[in-house]
């Protein structure tokens, strides 16, 4: 598939905003031949003093813009075109949780895409007695079976809603609730899955907001999107679930970047000077082309 | 006179360091016993009480966490040193030197190519796992090319008499400051000691450490700063300390700024590049933007401008990683992978219980076994208990402990549980053993690896080694390197034979200016409304009649500006005092310890007045006390503060306070309606009542008190000489000359000197003096414009 993409980030501040410094990560990702970028921009409003564009440690676009003037909006705008050919989900040869941890043993290694760096419990995705058993429920049958059921059981247990969590909630938060949006249901799925010694991370991403004819149109489409992506093992690899929706990450996922959760591609961090409030919206479009 | 070795008995099984397993003193430390032995327990109680003396006039503290909250707590000093003979010191320091440089290498392959992880010597997952392990520096080389320049290492003695190393400290190692005031406190007691033994000394070390610091930084055109979490860090004493000792600016996070891929420090004279940061906070503080988001004490864009290589951080940042205890383990095996060494000095025995026959040996150890979290990066003796000896568990709690290790085993790590060697403490006039360790300290130089020969002996305080941590009441003693000949005398001062540069006093931080401009406003604003309080209470004293019309224009005076009189120490006053510490206590690097005892003194005999003191006269003796304290104070700050750009900062901001409040309380008191009396007292509430009665033959009328308190230009309580002092000081202000054209904040200041000039008493009413306190208030505003943002 190709899309065009297009992301709309908007802050008003309380008060004038004197100077300020931002890692924004929105770019989408060149993934070789799952996913190719044709051509991408992104630009701000105000035009930022500085400018650097470089790649993090798990290999996501990261522009760095810092402010010296004093304003009182700021305006991220980007836009891609993209085409997406995930390969089609064969025969399921991921391993048995049993033998998973003898198999990360033999991975020596400390590179981005290491089970490494996966399995220990981060911020957001934090380890709960709660949520390890709500995944083991989940038998003990191959990994990728595991992760996919789990993935169905949070879309059918847990209510979509915009206006129980906020971008800081921790996965033992929203378990407790469950409720809250595509971030909130990505960090209690990896966090389960950790909870199972299965190395878990986080995807953050869009999807395509007009769904082909004849289909419902995913939830999370109209702001950006997150799902996980899960370790099972030295063959089967990297596969990515989406649990807000219950299915694996299709053509219709478009990646921007990979973490151990939302803390590492938060699409905009920053500290702003200022003593009031800001208040945000984002629009996100994804129209696929051909 | 019984001997001070009567009762002293080595614990079997435990080495002494003083005396050998049958009670025979060492032959380094007899004629060590015999002077002590000769001073006699009095004179060495007062000796002892001379060293405690020095510590609390150096205000020497540490800050203590617990249940009452954050307390400042005297230095615990141990008075007997811990001695140690320079050729086994020699052995000690090869042993470290090694461990530093495999520690660099260590850290320079794990950020680097991971050849340790990829042939099978560490496992990755202590890696990754750690969240010390700072990916965004994944990658990277350090400036200069070192991640390690300052580090430190606990070191214990073990039974069979070896040195072993119990824990290293390569993220931010503290206490090489206390190491410095123990030498100082110690020598005070124990001068002739210190002169007849041929003690190491320890200054050559902080020489060649700053001499390093300044080098790398002049080389990269820019300055050395120690960068500090602030005043609330339990060590903050310690990080003023060094800076004030080795003459570095002391900075906090908010103080630093990037700038076009440089880190700047805002200063009174604008950015000024700083190229060498020594950082006593843990990195993950370091950066908001890439480390820990909610960080309120890092420097947004400190880590691009680390990977870019344009500032060199004293420790790297990711050296925090080095401590991760379950590391020692493998230590051994990546020492012979990298270095093809064996290391001079063992670890602590340790076992990972990640690896299988490791994780047997501490489950069939586990009674002599620690216990602890893999990644810790504490000591076990000091980490609040998340480290348990098995012993100390009951059967079933050690059940379910060897349950979780066999069921996660990779989350634990097993330590040999130490038996520390015994040094002697002083206790109620005799010597008694108690278990001690030994931190160590190394720094980089251009010549390599400099060991401080000394450093500080942690000595628990009964038999219990866990004890030994400062913050559970431990001591701390110093470390005498003893050697057979006469040592160099070494100070920090360059030696006669090398040159000097006269190097103008560093840029002043903003924030230091700014902290140091409320110190002088709020001591002013304490002793003016010191002055008006004590006028209240000699009136009250008089007439016992509160209702007397000019206590009550006062009272309508000050309790606008909250102060409430029926309190003998009204609040406000209190508030003045704690705010002019606070902002003291925030630049107390720029302070000498006697300006900051007085402070603390004035501040400590406010509070007692506010419990004791009654009103009318005894109130009035009161601020009679609190007056002559701030003289004092004054005083001192006066004749012994280099007058530089912070000493100006004072000035102004004292000058400011001071015109601001003599206007105000004029324009009340020279009112044509003011009630009888308001103009003697005006007088003595300016300190004038003398010059008044010198300079006019008459009563005090209006016209006299104005001209004498307004437009006198030699009389130092006026206004106009406050704004003929704001002029000359402002002018001297960092961007205030040489240009040509005048600042906003001159231009300000001259209109006002201008206007005030020209001025007659009669001109200046009561509006005209409101008018004016609020144009002198406006100053402010400009200056912190100008200065402070």
């Amino acid at each position: 598939m190709l899309y065009d993409i297009r992301l709309n980030l908007h802050y008003d501040y309380e008060a004038a905003v004197g100077g300020g410094r931002h890692l924004v990560r929105v770019l989408p990702a060149n993934l070789g031949g799952g996913q190719r970028v044709v051509a991408a921009s992104l630009s701000f409003s105000p035009a930022p003093g500085e400018r650097a564009d470089f790649q993090d440690f798990f290999g996501s676009n990261v522009t760095a813009i810092a402010f010296r003037e004093v304003h009182r909006t700021l305006d991220v705008r980007m836009s891609a075109r993209v085409s997406v050919t995930r390969p089609e989900t064969g025969l399921d040869v991921s391993l048995g949780i049993a033998g998973l941890a003898r198999e990360i043993a033999t991975v020596r290694s400390l590179e981005p895409d290491s089970p490494h760096h996966f399995l220990a419990p981060t911020d957001f995705a934090d380890l709960d007695p709660a949520i390890t058993a709500y995944a083991r429920e989940s038998g003990d049958g191959s990994v990728a079976a595991t992760a996919a059921d789990i993935c169905n059981r949070i879309r059918r247990d847990f209510t979509y809603d915009g206006t129980a969590t906020d971008v800081q909630t921790r996965a033992s938060d929203a378990f407790a609730l469950k409720r809250g949006v595509c971030q909130d249901f990505s960090h209690v799925m990896i966090s389960g899955l950790r909870g199972l010694g299965i190395p878990a991370g986080y995807v953050s991403g869009f999807l395509r907001t007009i769904p082909p004819a004849g289909q419902e149109r995913l939830e999370g489409a109209d702001a950006m999107h997150a799902w996980v992506r899960v370790w099972c093992g030295r063959e089967a690899g990297w596969q990515e679930f989406d649990p807000t929706n219950g299915m694996r990450a299709s053509n219709d996922h478009i990646t921007v970047g990979y973490g151990r959760d939302y803390g590492d591609v938060a699409p905009i961090v920053g500290v702003l000077k200022t003593t009031g409030g800001q208040a945000g919206a984002q629009a996100v479009d994804v129209i696929p082309v051909a | 006179m019984h001997s001070l070795l009567e009762h002293y008995r080595p614990i079997d099984g435990v080495v002494d360091e003083m005396v050998d397993a049958t009670g025979n003193p060492r032959p380094l430390w007899k004629p060590f016993i015999a002077s002590l032995q000769a001073l006699g327990p009095e004179k060495l109680a007062q000796r002892f009480a001379r060293a405690d003396q020095y510590l609390r006039d150096a205000g020497v503290y540490y800050r203590v966490y617990d249940k009452a909250g954050a307390n400042e707590r005297a230095w615990p000093l141990a008075h007997v040193p811990l001695l140690i003979d320079d050729n086994e010191w020699s052995e000690i320091s090869a042993g470290l030197i090694q461990r530093a440089d495999l520690f660099e290498r260590i850290a320079a392959d794990i950020y680097g190519p991971n050849r340790l992880v990829e042939c099978g010597v560490l496992p990755p997952g202590l890696i990754a796992g750690s969240p010390e392990y700072l990916r965004p520096l994944a990658g990277t080389t350090p400036a200069g090319g070192y991640f390690l320049h300052f580090c430190a290492f606990e070191l214990g003695r073990g039974p069979d008499g070896r040195w072993w190393v119990l824990g290293d400290r390569m993220q931010a190692p503290s206490g090489a400051g206390f190491a410095l005031e123990n030498r100082v406190a110690t020598t005070r007691a124990l001068s002739e000691l210190y002169g007849e033994l041929h003690v190491h000394r320890l200054a050559g070390f902080f020489r060649r450490f700053r001499d390093a610091l300044n080098s790398s930084a002049a080389a990269s055109r820019g300055r050395v700063a120690i960068l500090t979490p602030g005043p609330l860090n339990e060590t903050y004493y310690e990080h003023a300390y060094i800076a004030r000792y080795l003459g570095i600016m002391l900075l906090e996070g908010e103080d630093l700024v990037v700038s076009k891929g440089r880190l700047m420090v805002r200063t009174v004279a604008g950015l000024v590049p700083i190229s060498v940061l020594w950082r006593r906070l843990d990195a993950a503080f370091a950066d908001p933007l890439e480390l820990r988001t909610d960080s309120q004490i890092g420097t947004p864009g400190l880590v691009e401008v680390v990977r870019q290589g344009a500032v060199t951080t004293v420790n790297g940042l990711g050296s925090g990683l080095l401590e991760t205890r379950a590391l020692l383990a493998f230590l051994p095996r990546i020492s012979q992978e990298l270095c093809k060494e064996d290391l001079l000095l063992p670890s602590i025995a340790t076992w990972w219980c990640g690896q299988e026959a490791e994780r047997k040996h501490v489950l069939a150890n586990l009674e002599r076994t620690i216990v602890g979290p893999a990644l810790s990066t504490r000591l076990a003796f000091e980490d609040d208990g998340a480290s348990v000896l098995g012993a100390s568990l009951s059967a079933e709690a050690r059940a379910d402990l060897a349950a979780r290790i066999e069921a996660e085993g990779s989350a634990f790590v097993g330590q040999e549980a130490v038996t520390l060697s015994t040094t002697p403490v002083y206790v109620d006039g005799r010597l008694e053993p108690r278990p001690a360790s030994l931190r160590v300290y190394l720094a980089r130089t251009p010549a390599g690896w400099t060991v401080m020969p000394g450093g500080f002996a942690r000595v628990g305080f009964s038999l219990d080694p866990t004890a030994l941590a400062m913050q559970r009441g431990g001591q701390a003693a110093d470390v005498w390197v003893v050697s057979d000949k006469p040592v160099e005398r070494e100070t920090l001062f360059p030696r006669d034979s090398e040159g000097f540069d006269r190097t103008v006093p560093g840029s002043l931080p903003s924030r230091a200016a700014e902290n140091l401009m409320w110190l002088g406003r709020y001591i002013e604003r304490a002793e003016d409304t010191a002055r008006i309080l004590r006028a209240y209470h000699v009136r009250l004293a008089e007439t016992s009649d509160p209702a007397m019309p000019l206590l009550a224009e006062l009272r309508a005076y000050l309790d606008p500006i909250g102060i409430d009189v029926t309190d003998p120490v009204p609040h406000g006053l209190l508030d003045m005092m704690d705010s002019a510490v606070y902002s003291a206590g925030q630049v107390r690097d720029r302070f000498s310890p006697d300006g900051w005892l007085a402070l603390k003194d004035l501040s400590k005999t406010l509070h007692l007045f506010e419990k004791t003191v009654s009103r009318g006269d005894d109130a009035t003796r009161a601020m009679t006390v609190i007056l002559r304290k701030l003289a004092g104070f004054s005083g001192l700050l006066h004749e012994n503060m280099y007058r530089f750009t912070g000493w100006r900062f004072l000035e102004i901001g004292r000058r400011l306070e001071r015109g601001i409040q003599t206007a105000r309380v004029l324009a009340r008191l020279t009112r044509p309606d003011a009630p009888e009396g308001a103009l003697d007292m005006m007088l003595e509430i300016g300190d004038s009542v003398m010059t008044h009665r010198r300079q006019y033959p008459v009563q005090a009328g209006r016209s006299t008190v104005v001209d004498l308190l307004v437009l006198d230009p030699l009389n130092p309580r006026s206004i106009f000489f406050q704004i003929e002092r704001l002029k000359a000081e402002i002018g001297l202000l960092p961007g205030e000359n040489g240009s040509g054209h005048l600042s906003p904040v001159a231009k300000d200041i001259l209109k006002l000197n201008t206007a005030l000039a020209v001025k007659e008493p009669s001109d200046m009413t009561a509006a005209a003096l409101s008018t004016l306190a609020d144009e002198i208030g406006g100053l402010y505003g400009s200056l912190a414009k100008a200065y402070f943002s």
